[in-house]
């Protein structure tokens, strides 16, 4: 019998390995490779100067993998990570679960000026109930991308108008084409992601349209969403100007390596893709312009906002410290330094202004009109879920599934289900 | 044609069919991974590297190690704790009596069949508030109680088939139940034991859901998990590093089939031929 | 101490033995079953108050689209993926059965994709069907063909998935229809060989009805596991396209990672109790054949 027990103490013992918990700061980082490794180094000077240390914890590139890692943390109230990274749609979502620390004091009393930050951002996806409870780590939107080579050849100059981009795109691509078979006149991301929303919203608002009213009702099967709809599944079969997997496969890094091999005349993407475009070993070096996405006539030019915030956990253990760490991250300083070195576009538009940028940053100008323009996403908790619906009937309607009014009609009752379950009552 | 030909024919081809059938997907994910090049069949050139291998080991960033570490350390540690509480509560079945014996056994069984979602959620709940998700007891006590019917059924059937005489002997020479399952019984049952054991292992090892929910990082995922959601840069997947992972997750698993092929299926069959 | 013989009630004693396992069921499996049945009767979403709602979650789910295809796909995958497997099992088993060189061979092969995680699986079969670099888009390209979308298209997935699950699942119906035949002995075919019945009435007619316990078995476990299908679903496709092969557990799981506890248990609490009638539909069915034969 004691040896029955000596067993089971043994085996006890090494099952509790791995249940301690020491207080520390530890931030959660994810993305690509590369800029978690500039994160590192960058923390490491952090660490030096206000000697307090940091624990980094690495999260997977994808988004749902990442959101998911920090809502089991956050349901199951763990002290760490203390400060971690949000996609700006999940914002809502950890703001109205109580998961997000309030920053007003904080920011008060570091002086930290709210006005240094895009307006648009931070009031519609910083604050909840009237508390501040993030800041952009850097924000996006999705612009269009042009081979300014190919529109000089032509005699075009960048179009302005979704009708404009269809005859130049036709037109160059009939001629290209008889050299380069493969060539398509816009690529944008259309598959079953959440991308394709980013891209409809673009599309739609262009147009007159959007997700939701001024009151915050859901709006998905106005008119004018559904001639956007319609507009996009003509540029994959009517106009012919889309290739046919653009509802299959299409996202951002499918869309940006076509037209980096130099087989499109347009892109639509994120800002992220200017500096792989101009890569050394990128066949369309220095050939590549940007600028906003067109409008429809009389209608205005629209950016889906994308983009990082960074919040305090409400359970952490180790608040002031991570205070310190946001307000690093989020400094002007820093936020230049992420400019050069990462792409990523600062949340703070007195970057954009400095000196220093607008010579090393030749785009800085339109990049900022970008971001002062850029729509969110409709600002719910359960966004996610409104956003699976949408994806699945855009998706439909591009590949010819269903007409683009039933599936949005679809797509609004379903979504008007998913609103009565979970508004605030 | 006579009957044996076609007979032989039909089991040749047959056999034929097994083999590319079971063996085609496994091939084809070492040639990937070994490949430096993924579209080798379209392009027609194999460049062979071991890189793969080699940066999925070394890069920290991926965690691959830690994964495989984990996976490893929980499947043993699972296999052990329920063997041996199941050879305890088998001797108990086939060797004692008790009230609603019946039920204990039926009850048990009937936990097999209930799908783990249903179980999960509250699991969760169970554990965040032990403060022990994403730590090796999240897995590990579940797997246990998770891997016990099959276990217990495992092992009540290979104790049915050892002669109740062994015990009496024993206990008339004075030992107590326990002792006499031990000294006596233990050394007789050591092969269904260990299939047991090895059948358990393979049960945790692979399993996946728990895995994926009671867990969020390298500190205690496992390597289902980790090969699951392996990407690349900005969503494009390294499929070089993903079959590489893939061989060497499966390589434990895989050696124990090989060399343990009789205990495996031994162990699985015994009990459906009862039912 | 007086100790009763091997047969006596002597139930104290059986106590500590089966103590370990009782626990384990009670805490971690049966505590949790009736958890998260409770869960089920209430609104419980972290941006929302937990409110008891009583069968207001079930109400929702049957109104809910997905919620329908999700049963509607577990269905059809239980249904063609079960049979599948039994069919094929049986062959391998038959084919097993036969003495050969390559008896040891086909033992381990077929083994193997039982072995191997399912995770670890699916995600080489994710690779096959990948429509560039896949092996099967290769070979039909190398033949001349235009590459299919195997995970893209809403009919064609349905039946990826089930091919690769039932790549996975056959060797364990196999394993256990061969113990079945390996029971019978060979007197019996010698028999009905001198009687005259060919290679087919011998199976249909003998060996068919031998096995029908050990098929019983086969076709509840396999049934029972079909039906919670998950992972290989998980990896393969997340459920897509547009959720057609989104399995009853897989829809749970999608509420469950938004934080809506109270959907994910109710769907998980349908789930359990589809099983549960299932479970107890079969060893009816079982017994009362038992019965008649």
């Amino acid at each position: 019998m004691n040896k029955i027990l000596l067993f089971v103490l043994v085996v006890g013992l090494l099952t509790v390995q791995g249940c301690k918990k020491e207080k520390r700061l530890t931030i959660a980082v994810g993305g690509a490779p590369s800029e978690v490794e500039y994160l590192e180094r960058l923390i490491g000077e952090f660490e030096k100067e206000t000697g307090i240390h940091v624990v980094l914890r690495r999260q997977p590139t994808d988004t749902d993998q990442r959101r998911q890692e920090l809502v089991i943390a956050l349901k199951a109230r763990e002290r760490d990570p203390d400060l971690f990274l949000m996609d700006v749609i999940w914002v809502p979502q950890f703001a109205a679960s109580g998961w997000l620390e309030p920053l007003d004091d904080y920011a008060r009393e570091s002086g930290v000026e709210l006005s240094s930050f895009f307006r648009g951002v931070v009031e519609n996806v910083d604050r909840y109930d009237g508390k501040l409870i993030a800041l952009p780590l850097y924000v996006d939107g999705g612009l269009l991308y042009y081979r300014k080579d190919l529109l000089e050849k032509f005699g075009f100059s960048p179009p302005s108008t979704w009708d404009e981009l269809v005859r130049q795109a036709r037109k160059i691509q009939k001629e290209v084409r008889k050299k380069n078979p493969s060539f398509y006149g816009f690529v944008w991301q259309g598959a079953q992601y959440e991308g394709l929303v980013c891209n409809f919203l673009e599309f739609a608002a262009s147009m007159g349209g959007g997700l939701t009213d001024s009151l915050g009702r859901l709006t998905i099967d106005r008119p004018e969403n559904i001639r956007a709809l319609q507009f996009m599944r003509d540029l994959i079969n009517r106009y012919r100007i889309s290739p046919p997997n653009t509802y299959t496969e299409m996202r951002e890094e499918e869309v940006r390596l076509f037209f980096q091999r130099g087989d499109a005349l347009f892109e639509r993407n994120w800002p992220y893709a200017w500096k792989l475009h101009q890569a050394d070993d990128s066949p369309v070096r220095g050939k590549v312009g940007m600028s906003l996405l067109p409008s429809s006539t009389g209608g205005r030019h629209v950016s889906t906002l994308g983009g990082w915030h960074v919040g305090i956990s409400r359970f952490a253990d180790r608040k002031k410290e991570a205070w310190e760490l946001l307000k690093f991250l989020v400094s002007k300083e820093i936020q230049k330094r992420l400019l050069f070195d990462l792409g990523w576009n600062p949340g703070r538009r007195d970057v954009y202004g400095d000196p220093e940028v607008l010579k090393e940053v030749p785009q800085a100008a339109v990049l900022q009109s970008i971001f002062e323009k850029a729509i969110p996403r409709p600002v719910l908790p359960f966004y996610t879920r409104i956003s699976e619906i949408l994806q699945k009937y855009l998706n439909s309607a591009l590949s010819g599934d269903m007409e683009p009014d039933d599936a949005l009609k679809s797509a609004q009752k379903e979504a008007e289900v998913v609103f009565s379950l979970y508004e605030k009552r | 044609m006579s009957e044996e030909k076609t007979k032989k024919i039909l089991i040749s081809a047959s056999s034929v069919f097994i083999l590319l059938f079971s063996l085609v997907p496994l091939l084809w994910m070492l040639a990937v991974s070994f490949s430096g090049n993924i579209d080798f069949l379209r392009s027609g050139r194999y460049l062979i590297t071991l890189s793969n291998y080699h940066d999925i080991v070394r890069l920290r960033n991926l965690h691959f190690t830690d994964y495989m570490r984990n996976s490893m350390i929980i499947a043993t540690l699972t296999s052990l704790i329920v063997v041996a509480i199941g050879l305890f509560a088998a001797y108990a079945v086939t060797r004692m009596n008790f009230p609603r014996k019946e039920l204990f056994v039926m009850g048990v069984l009937a936990v097999s069949m209930f799908p783990q979602i249903s179980i999960v959620g509250y699991l969760f709940k169970l554990m965040s508030s032990i403060g022990l998700i994403n730590t090796y007891p999240a897995l590990i006590i579940p797997y246990v109680a998770w891997t016990t019917p099959v276990v217990l059924w495992l092992l009540t059937s290979y104790l049915t088939g050892i002669p109740r005489e062994l015990d009496e002997a024993a206990l008339v020479d004075g030992a107590s139940r326990g002792k006499a399952l031990l000294r006596v019984i233990f050394p007789v049952a050591a092969p269904g034991v260990f299939s047991a054991i090895l059948i358990a292992f393979i049960l945790s090892y692979n399993e996946f859901m728990f895995a994926l929910m009671l867990t969020n990082d390298f500190r205690a995922r496992t390597i289902p998990v980790g090969i699951a959601l392996f990407q690349g840069l900005h969503g494009e997947i390294p499929w070089g590093y993903v079959m590489a992972g893939a061989a060497l997750a499966s390589l434990p698993v895989i050696l124990i089939a090989l060399f343990f092929q009789r205990y495996i299926t031994e162990g699985l069959t015994r009990g459906a031929v009862k039912g | 101490m007086k100790r009763g013989n091997l047969c006596s009630p002597a139930s104290g004693e059986a106590l500590p033995f089966i103590l370990p396992v009782i626990l384990f069921m009670l805490l971690l499996v049966a505590l949790p079953v009736i958890g998260t049945f409770i869960n089920s009767l209430f609104r419980d979403v972290p941006f929302l108050e937990k409110r008891f709602v009583g069968f207001g979650n079930f109400a929702r789910l049957f109104k809910d689209p997905g919620f329908r295809e999700s049963l509607l796909f577990t269905a059809l995958f239980l249904l063609i993926s079960v049979s599948l497997e039994m069919v094929l099992g049986t062959l391998f088993a038959l084919t097993m059965n036969e003495k050969s060189r390559l008896t040891t061979l086909l033992r381990v092969a077929v083994l193997l994709p039982w072995v191997i995680p399912v995770a670890v699986g699916a995600r080489i079969w994710q690779l096959i069907y990948n429509y560039d670099y896949g092996l099967l888009n290769s070979i039909i390209v190398l033949f001349g063909g235009t590459p299919v979308n195997w995970l893209g298209s809403p009919g064609l997935a349905l039946f990826s998935v089930i091919l690769a699950d039932v790549w996975k699942t056959t060797p364990f119906v196999a394993l256990i229809v061969l113990t079945g035949l390996k029971a019978i002995p060979e007197e019996v075919y010698e028999q009905a060989r001198i009687d005259g019945t060919n290679l087919f009435n011998r199976f249909f007619l003998i060996t068919f009805p031998i096995l029908r316990p050990v098929f019983t078995v086969a076709l509840l476990f396999r049934t029972i596991d079909a039906l919670r299908v998950f992972d290989v679903i998980y990896v393969l496709t997340g459920g897509g396209p547009g959720g057609s092969t989104t399995s009853i557990s897989l829809f749970a799981y999608r509420y469950f990672l938004l934080g809506d506890f109270g959907l994910g248990s109710a769907s998980s609490v349908v789930l359990f109790l589809i099983a549960l009638s299932l479970s107890v539909l079969y060893l009816r069915a079982a017994r009362f054949k038992e019965a008649i034969s």
